[in-house]
């Protein structure tokens, strides 16, 4: 018999999961409030003050997302890390033996709650920043960054959600991500001696693809960045699967 | 069992069932099994591996040696589990934040059941006014109901459900017996586990009894009150002197000792035959009282040496 049907309840099942508990769907909803509210907040302040968000656009369309991934990654590590918190794993396995249909319906959903985010949250920056903002943003770079801000946040969820299965506990998996992306990666990238090896971070190598300018400090081109970033996550994604299967001790 | 009633409904079976973490043996080469129509009570003390046992069963972890299949096969290799095995573990493994119809409906689409079901369920369970609350402000009471609910969902042949009388009232403890029976009645296979002895004579009709992950007794209910009841007489007689002459002596086969000032108690004797050898030798008893061990005694002599944790343990 076909497993697809079986793959379909699984993911829609995680579909009912997420719109029944308030803490998984604010997050999303919040990061693309977050993003385009502070990409045009700081347009409309710095608009034709501040060069950095003029001469890259890229910089000042995304400036917003600094703020919205916050709770993308709140997202991701939720997603998973709640049902170890709770034990609830226990009930779901029960319901769905199969560790890779019920792990992968949970990527499903992650990745394309992450594209919804993606799609809004870019479109609405770019709405905010052109509004605010008397620049340039077409520029021949702007197909390529838009599609970067589109899959930007889903590749950031499905990192998350990895990670967390792989480390199999909430706290840990906050405890790991939220300084190494919003503190240390940026942080670390601007020590000249470690910045050679920082720069490979997924959030850094991800968010070169969103920026318009060349950066020549980079080991990398634009679109190299972004798969940079989705091999962290395809790595990151077979962990989970891995610790998934394992879980069964 | 004939091949033929193990045709009949999906069956759990246990084989040589093991379970070490760090080399402790928390469950050790347990075989039994469990049968469609009947409540099978699994009895045994705090840590004794009924927990383990159940999850062993459920996939939920990897047996060392041995294996437990559900209608012959591994649980984790059924599609839509719920349809076949409905299990209650843990009340207390979910999400506070989901209200209890919110929890069911997830619970629902994960195996393709109609929806329908939640309000089914949760009507069969007394929660249909609680329905739309967060389980967060539910009493460990609603939350084993809400388990149960859980577990009913699929319309199982088979029903799991660990400790499920933790937290009842007296009319929820009322309610569950009732309604344990009445799905065995309807022909399901009804595995119940417990550390109340008392409680599972009432309600199962065969019980499966352990203690350190050690199979001890796997029989009906009540053979297993008959073999492990026992029954004691105390009697005693208007003169001791005479009493103690006749039961302390020899020749008349009898299990006997004094217990207090000059009563006797006697074991696995009828009282008829304990009259009848008085008058024959000139004792006038001026009492005969049969006296059942309860189960509970029974079931913590049989444990006594597999109990995990005790009290007055000397190390």
């Amino acid at each position: 018999m076909s497993a697809v049907p079986y793959t379909a309840n699984a993911f829609r099942a995680e579909r009912v999961k997420l719109t029944t508990l308030r803490s998984l769907w604010v997050p999303p909803l919040l990061s693309v409030l977050l993003t385009v509210g502070a990409t045009t907040a700081v347009g409309a302040i710095l608009g034709d003050k501040d060069h950095s968000i003029t001469d890259d656009p890229g910089i000042g369309i995304f400036y917003g997302l600094n703020f919205g991934q916050a709770a993308l990654v709140a997202f991701g590590v939720l997603l998973i890390g709640q049902e170890f918190n709770t034990r609830m794993i226990d009930v779901s396995l029960a319901a769905v033996p199969a560790r890779g249909r019920l792990y992968g319906a949970k990527l499903a959903l992650g990745a394309l709650i992450g594209l919804g985010v993606g799609a809004l949250g870019t479109a609405g920056s770019y709405a905010g920043y052109a509004a605010t903002v008397p620049a340039d943003w077409h520029g021949p770079a702007f197909a390529r960054a838009a599609t970067a801000g589109v899959l930007y946040p889903a590749l950031l969820v499905v990192f998350c959600l990895g990670v967390t299965a792989l480390l199999g506990n909430l706290t840990a998996a906050m405890g790991l991500l939220t300084p190494t992306v919003f503190l240390l990666s940026p942080l670390l990238v601007g020590v000249p001696g470690v910045r050679r090896v920082a720069q490979f971070l997924p959030d850094r190598a991800g968010q070169y693809a969103l920026h318009y300018a060349d950066d020549p400090q980079l080991a990398y081109g634009h679109w190299t960045g972004l798969a940079i970033m989705a091999l962290w996550t395809a790595l990151a994604a077979y962990g989970g699967l891995r610790a998934m299967r394992e879980r069964t001790k | 069992m004939t091949s033929d009633e193990e045709g009949k409904a999906a069956v759990i079976k246990i084989q040589g069932l093991t379970k070490e973490y760090d080399g402790r043996r928390v469950v050790d080469d347990l075989s039994f099994e469990v049968r469609p129509g009947v409540v099978t009570g699994f009895l045994g003390p705090n840590g004794a591996g009924k927990s383990t046992t159940m999850r062993l069963v459920l996939g939920l972890d990897r047996p060392t040696a041995g294996h437990a299949l559900v209608g012959g096969r591994p649980y984790t290799e059924l599609a839509e589990p719920l349809r076949q095995v409905g299990a209650l573990l843990d009340a207390q493994a979910l999400h506070g934040g989901r209200t209890a119809q919110g929890h069911l409906r997830w619970l629902a689409a994960s195996n393709g059941l109609p929806a329908r079901r939640v309000g089914e369920v949760l009507a069969q369970v007394g929660l249909a006014e609680a329905a739309g609350r967060r389980i967060r402000g539910f009493s460990l009471g609603m939350r084993q109901r809400l388990g149960v609910a859980a577990a009913l969902l699929g319309d199982p042949p088979v029903l799991l459900l660990d400790e499920p009388v933790n937290g009842l009232d007296p009319e929820g403890i009322r309610w569950i017996r009732t309604l344990l029976r009445e799905l065995a009645a309807e022909g399901r296979a009804v595995l119940v586990s417990s550390h109340l002895m008392t409680e599972m004579a009432i309600t199962a009709d065969h019980l499966v009894v352990i203690g350190r992950g050690r199979l001890l007794a796997d029989a009906a209910t009540a053979e297993f009150i008959d073999r492990h009841g026992r029954t004691r007489i105390r009697v005693r007689a208007v003169d001791a002197a005479k009493l103690a002459a006749l039961l302390g002596g020899p020749g008349h086969g009898l299990d006997a000792v004094e217990v207090d000032g000059g009563a006797w108690e006697v074991t696995g004797a009828e009282p008829e035959r304990i009259a009848a050898l008085a008058a024959a030798n000139g004792v006038v008893l001026y009492e005969i009282a049969v006296q059942q061990d309860s189960l509970e005694e029974a079931f913590m002599r049989m444990t006594a040496d597999s109990v995990e944790y005790r009290a007055e343990a000397v190390a």
